[in-house]
């Protein structure tokens, strides 16, 4: 299999500027920086590649629904604030591939027509937020950032913006509204960020994963990632998986590649001589899969989506035998809850209301109703609110409490 | 102008409208919270979603454009659902404590969930998120973050109408409460609009609480006469006494919006002695109570013998910048048409003049009149004597010998008043023959030859022009006590005492004749007067 | 009345200069305020960075009870903060907060007498792989056990 990402990130030492140009680091951007700004767009859109945040939306439509010659600036800003559950892939590529990533940027960044772009990182990173300095200053020293990118007559600066705690940030509207120094509170769509975004002007967030994806498909060429994976999801993709598995971690596979030799192979299967209970494929907003259901699953956007569930940001977690489903649902129902930003009514109260009924139940209080109630909570809250938050909490109350509907019963029977 | 459908009704739109405000001007309600007309969009309580054909979702009505050939539905059962499920959301944390409520009778919570609620609770009350409650705000305002729906209507206001900021949202998710930096007072001239646009019991009146139910009060369309600004308002009381006053939206003067100085100008109506009979000065010195056929006849026949005896120009009118147009325009009548009178003021201040000017930058005037520009544009204002300074000089040196004075207390007093009343009674106390039209008794009510009690702001329906030009009429609410008439209906019998003809028997019939013989009003109809007012032209 | 120290005014500087709107710095120097003024917001540390950016006390306030980093309430000098999410929850979280607890010997948000010390529970850390995961400032401390957490608490207490 391909690594487009984690071709060196195994190897100790490789975040410095010295050791990424040592294995052709920056060239990429050197091609871009040759090509049409239109011209690189057409790679992107043409190499197939999606936004790896969660969403999948083709990253080079997205960047041709920016406008051009506004009179006012455009922005790029990396969404580095990986927070959903189950998902560790982004701050793997943080760690050690800062590099990877300020080149991609740099990439995107001249496709777009952009001079300021932010890393939003999410604040409990903060042990990540010297090396992330250091990675630029290195970037600013060696002419890649500053007044002239390469020798270019192209101006780029990158600066790092820490958030402060969040999960709501992640979602791009609220990224942004946050990065104006306010209340994370989502925006209502339409106006869209690409026309008004950071400061009422053009902005594209991209996900880590998704901008350190660019330098290959600089390098190699659109049609060698499209290439890699399945008709509609092309190239690679990094899985974090973690749970009830021998060995959990950030792995890179091509899309298309079967969720179940996945589990078994790169996680290393399910340790103690378990059997799989259940999976949650892509961070704990997905529906949930059960065992009988990962059979034939591929990991790309349509066959998970066929199969009841999503891709998502591709934070895998593994459940074995002994999990007790309402119990993780409650854990899931308590961080929603948590994270709700309070603007919508029907998320605010909705999310609260949820877990507590789960809480309830979990302590052996809770009736049969209150399993229902779970129901109509989730139908009540499904698609009315500004963003999807609500509707993160929706899929896995759903798919939990329907798929193993006795679970839940039989801790109201007692 | 699009064109839609809503609920099957064709409904045109004007441009940039969203479907909420083409609705409310078709005259269909859409229900709502955050939504306000004088406030940015928030779209954050999700009550007004509806159903447009081609969309996947539910959509807020709200914060979505409508246009041309849109299909739309508010009253579909998926859209009940969908807001019976937001309602239910609402009321999950609301202490339901509607007995010791204040907002009882006007809470959106209470009038939707009739509608639309009708549910049993679901949530057990040791679940729900306790807030903290009865946080006094300062003198307007108290707050109950309990029965709040954080509809951010009261934050949007003062970031966006004062420009101040003092009302945030503080937490997340469900425990989100809104409320000041350390629980300050609101130190702001405009905080009682909060508690008028907050749909629920979060935000009450700390003026108005606990006072009467809403349901027992009656309502009357009127001006504030706070000041030049003449903020629409409704006028609520019951059994002839004033409970509260709140601002009528008015989109050409005040929005939806009052000062609380204007919000709170009623109580000083209720502060000091009224007037409550005509009185006259014996030879004695002493004044005694009359009849008002004695004393209208009596100050028709004594105007006249000074008129007789040193000419029309030794008659002053000095009118007041609080007097309806309909009293200044038959004062004008009598003392100018009928007895020939030339000089008439009615500047005690130098702010009477200056109208226009702005005392901040969201409603108020420095000229604490309602009426100054009707004072003017019927030109009751000499050059030669230039306000009451003048007219104290002319009568000290004996060029003025009688004059009627009509004077109000200010509804919103200012430091400058005592000496503006100072000068009112320094005047009377210069004047050989004096009348005074009053509401309140002051300092010169032993120096007046007659007092007459004339009926407040409030008490009489009459039309008042504000800084822009704009006449408004204000309704009479509540009966004044004693004896006291509104002011017009006192020279409508000093005309008729004089021989002259006085056909009017309301205050509209003498508008009507008003707009007949005076050029600034000519054409104006009473109706034009009502919401939001004509403007009168040079 | 409390100040930046002149180090802090040289940041708040820097912060600044890399925003185009001077508002976006707003997160970053309340970050920095915290740094500064003992480890959380202080009504006194809002009205402060209100005054500095020029904007009301409320305004300043109500953005830093947003962010779960930003305290608004004392915390001790250090913070645990142990995630309680589904990864680390599977593999014990529960009774490293249990430890956490015991061996503090107090509730969650609360402060030990010596000001050193208090907990809390936090959501998902992006250490689902190596869990339990605990976060105390800018450190992150993974796969807890309780045994492993009641020496990192001695460490930290004899620092």
């Amino acid at each position: 299999m391909t690594k487009i990402l984690l071709a060196n990130a195994d190897k100790p030492g490789q975040n410095t500027i010295a050791k990424y140009r040592e294995r052709g680091g920056y060239k990429a951007l050197e091609k871009a920086l040759g090509m049409e700004s239109s011209a690189v767009i057409d790679e992107v859109k043409a190499s197939g590649l999606r936004g790896r945040g969660g969403a999948g939306f083709p990253t080079g439509m997205k960047w041709s629904f920016v406008p051009r010659n506004t009179g006012k600036p455009t922005y790029l800003l990396c969404n580095a604030d990986e927070s959903e559950p189950g998902t560790f892939k982004d701050r793997f590529l943080l760690e050690r591939e800062p590099h990877l990533l300020i080149e991609g940027m740099a990439i995107a960044a001249y496709a777009l027509g952009c001079h300021l772009s932010y890393i939003y990182m999410r604040g409990e990173f903060g042990f990540l937020e010297q090396p992330m300095e250091a990675a630029l200053e290195e970037a600013y020293k060696a002419g890649i950032l500053g007044a002239s990118v390469l020798g270019r007559d192209f101006a780029l600066d990158i600066h790092l913006h820490m958030g402060a705690g969040a999960y709501i940030c992640g979602e791009e509207t609220s990224l942004i509204e946050s990065l104006e120094g306010y209340r994370g509170y989502p925006r209502i769509k339409p106006p869209f960020p690409a026309t008004h975004g950071f400061l009422a002007s053009p902005t594209v967030v991209n996900n880590v994963e998704t901008l350190a994806a660019l330098p290959w498909i600089i390098t190699n060429g659109a049609q060698a990632h499209a290439a890699i994976g399945t008709e509609k999801s092309k190239g690679t993709k990094l899985f974090s998986v973690s749970g009830h598995v021998s060995k959990p971690g950030v792995y890179e596979v091509d899309l298309g590649y079967p969720l179940l030799d996945f589990i078994n192979n790169e996680a290393g299967g399910i340790p103690n001589g378990r059997a799989l209970k259940a999976v949650i494929p892509g961070g704990s907003s997905v529906p949930v899969l059960r065992a009988e259901e990962c059979q034939g699953v591929l990991l790309d956007y349509e066959s998970l989506l066929k199969a009841g569930s999503m891709l998502g940001s591709g934070g895998m977690i593994v459940l074995d035998d002994t999990a007790k489903m309402p119990e993780v649902l409650s854990v899931i129902a308590d961080f929603y809850a948590h994270e709700s930003c309070g603007q919508c009514t029907p998320c605010r109260e909705g999310t609260g209301w949820a877990s507590k009924v789960l809480r309830n139940l979990v302590a052996g209080e809770g009736t049969k109703a209150d399993v229902d109630r779970l129901l109509k909570i989730a139908d009540m809250m499904e698609g009315k609110t500004i963003c999807p938050l609500a509707d993160a909490d929706v899929m896995p109350i759903r798919s939990f409490v329907t798929k193993f509907r006795s679970e839940f019963e039989a801790l109201a029977a007692s | 102008m699009p064109k839609f459908t809503l609920n099957d009704q064709p409904i045109e739109a004007n441009d940039g409208q969203t479907i909420i405000q083409a609705a409310q001007d078709a005259g269909i309600d859409i229900p709502h919270y955050c939504y306000h007309p004088d406030l940015p969009i928030d779209g954050n309580c999700r009550m007004c979603l509806v159903e447009v054909e081609k969309m996947p979702k539910l959509t807020p009505s709200c914060t979505t454009m409508a246009t041309e050939g849109m299909v739309v539905r508010s009253s579909s059962e998926r859209v009940k659902e969908a807001v019976r499920g937001v309602l239910e959301f609402l009321l999950i944390n609301h202490p339901v404590d509607c007995p010791v409520c204040d907002q009882a009778g006007e809470c959106r919570l209470q009038d939707y969930y009739m509608v639309y609620g009708l549910h049993t609770s679901e949530i057990p009350l040791e679940m729900k998120v306790r807030k903290r409650k009865a946080i006094d705000l300062g003198p307007m305002v108290v707050l109950d973050q309990e029965r709040c729906v954080l509809c951010s209507r009261c934050i949007r206001f003062f970031e966006h109408v004062t420009d101040t900021g003092e009302m945030q949202f503080f937490g997340r998710g469900d425990h989100v409460a809104i409320g000041t930096f350390e629980d300050k007072p609101l130190d702001n001239p405009y905080s009682g609009n909060v508690v008028d646009i907050c749909p629920v019991g979060a935000l009450t009146s700390r003026d108005f609480r606990f006072k009467c139910r809403v349901w027992f009060l009656h309502s009357t369309d009127s001006v504030c006469a706070g000041c030049s600004t003449g903020c629409s308002v409704r006028i609520d009381h019951r059994d002839g006494t004033i409970f509260r006053l709140l601002p009528r939206r008015n989109v050409e003067v005040n929005q939806s919006w009052l000062c609380d100085e204007g919000r709170l100008s009623f109580h000083e109506l209720q502060t000091g002695e009224r007037v409550v009979r005509p009185m006259i000065k014996g030879r004695d010195g002493i004044q005694a109570p009359v009849t008002w056929e004695d004393a209208v006849r009596s100050i028709d026949s004594r105007l006249k013998e000074i008129r007789e005896a040193n000419g029309a120009g030794s008659i002053l009118g000095f009118g007041s910048p609080s007097a309806t147009n309909e009293a200044l325009y038959l004062f004008k009548r009598y003392l100018g048409g009928e007895l020939g009178a030339t000089h008439f003021d009615f500047r005690v201040d130098s702010e009477d003049t200056n109208v226009a000017e702005e005392e901040d930058q969201v409603l108020r005037h420095f000229d604490k009149h309602p009426n100054s520009m009707g004072a003017m544009k019927l030109g009751l204002m000499s050059a030669e004597l230039c306000g009451i300074e003048g007219a104290i000089k002319a009568a000290r040196e004996g060029r003025i010998k009688a004059g009627v004075v009509i004077y109000f207390n200010p509804l919103v007093r200012r430091r400058r008043d005592e000496e503006a009343e100072g000068r009112v009674l320094e005047l009377i106390d210069q004047l050989e023959y004096s009348v005074v039209l009053a509401t309140h008794r002051a300092e010169w009510h032993q120096s007046a030859s007659v007092v007459l009690p004339v009926a407040a702001w409030s008490e009489e329906e009459g039309t008042y022009t504000n800084f822009q030009g704009r006449v408004q009429l204000a309704g009479r609410a509540i009966e004044s006590g004693g004896d006291a008439l509104p002011v017009w209906e006192v020279f409508a019998m000093l005309l008729h005492a004089a021989g002259a003809e006085s056909p009017w028997m309301a205050s509209d019939d003498v508008f009507s004749t008003m707009t007949e013989t005076e050029a600034a009003y000519r054409g104006l109809t009473i109706e034009q007067t009502r919401l939001p007012g004509a403007v009168v032209v040079e | 009345m409390i100040e930046f120290s002149e180090d802090a005014k040289q940041r708040y500087k820097r912060i600044l200069s890399h925003y185009p709107d001077k508002r976006a710095a707003l997160v970053p120097v309340l970050a920095l305020a915290q740094r500064e003024f003992g480890g959380w917001i202080s009504q006194e540390a809002a009205e402060y960075v209100g005054k500095l950016m020029g904007y009301p006390p409320s305004d300043v306030l109500s953005v830093a009870t947003f962010y779960t980093l930003l305290h608004t309430k004392p915390v001790g000098k250090y913070h645990l903060e142990i995630c309680r999410n589904v990864s680390c929850w599977l593999m014990g979280a529960n009774e490293c907060m249990d430890e956490a607890k015991r061996v503090l010997g107090v509730r969650a948000e609360q402060i030990t007498a010596d000001g050193k010390f208090s907990w809390n529970f936090t959501e998902c850390l992006a250490s689902c792989g190596t869990g339990p995961a605990m976060q105390v400032g800018d450190r992150y401390f993974e796969n807890l056990t309780p045994a492993r957490l009641g020496e990192i608490i001695e460490n930290l207490g004899n620092d």
